[in-house]
């Protein structure tokens, strides 16, 4: 199963890409966990200093950008 | 690496800046380094790590490749903050280089604010020209 990591205070555009992600993923057809990691703590564990960022498996695949579903799909299968 | 998380959510910034300073010991790199984290003051951009760079790490990788711009601040011409960049390949970058402000690179010598003001003045005309 994939871990799907949506790194992001939980404001509209890390929502949006949490949206594009779960619709990407369902595309796909993948077994997936999404989890949004909405703690700076969390977050600077990542290295990450622009939000919000896609993350799989631990690592960060975007950062700074909302990506549509098809160049997330890219991304994650 | 400074404990705040650029948000790029509140549609308020136009671009993702990421700014690195040298990592040396002469004056010319404590200058680089005053002038990026004045810089990250005044909101121009984010202080990033130089080093997460020059050790490979993915994740830090990955943003650098994401930003809209790294500006990056040289001391000396040894250039070794623009060798990790073009070692990443990363094409995304503008590059400062403290020594050709005609300041002298020395050790153990105080730095003065003129010389910060000049290596700030030079990256705000980079930034504003990009």
């Amino acid at each position: 199963m994939k871990k799907l990591q949506i790194l992001g205070p939980g404001c509209p555009k890390c929502r949006a890409l949490a949206a594009n992600t779960e619709a990407a993923a369902k595309a796909l057809g993948l077994e997936y966990e999404l989890v949004k990691v909405t703690d700076i703590t969390e977050m600077m564990k990542f290295g990450v200093m622009m939000t919000p960022c896609l993350a799989v498996d631990g690592v960060v695949k975007s950062a700074g950008k909302v990506l549509s579903p098809d160049e997330i799909k890219k991304l994650i299968q | 690496m400074a404990g705040q998380t650029s948000c790029c959510c509140s549609g308020t910034k136009s671009k993702n800046v990421l700014l690195y300073a040298c990592s040396g010991g002469a004056n010319v790199a404590e200058m680089s380094d005053r002038a990026a984290r004045q810089l990250m003051r005044e909101k121009a951009g984010m202080m990033f790590c130089l080093a997460g760079l020059g050790a490979d790490l993915p994740n830090m990788i990955q943003q650098a490749k994401d930003a809209d711009l790294n500006l990056v601040i040289d001391g000396c011409p040894i250039d070794c903050a623009r060798k990790i960049f073009e070692r990443h390949g990363l094409k995304n970058v503008q590059y400062v280089r403290v020594t050709d402000l005609g300041i002298e690179k020395k050790k153990g010598v105080p730095v003065a604010e003129a010389d910060v003001a000049k290596v700030v003045a030079r990256c705000k005309q980079v930034l504003c020209t990009t």
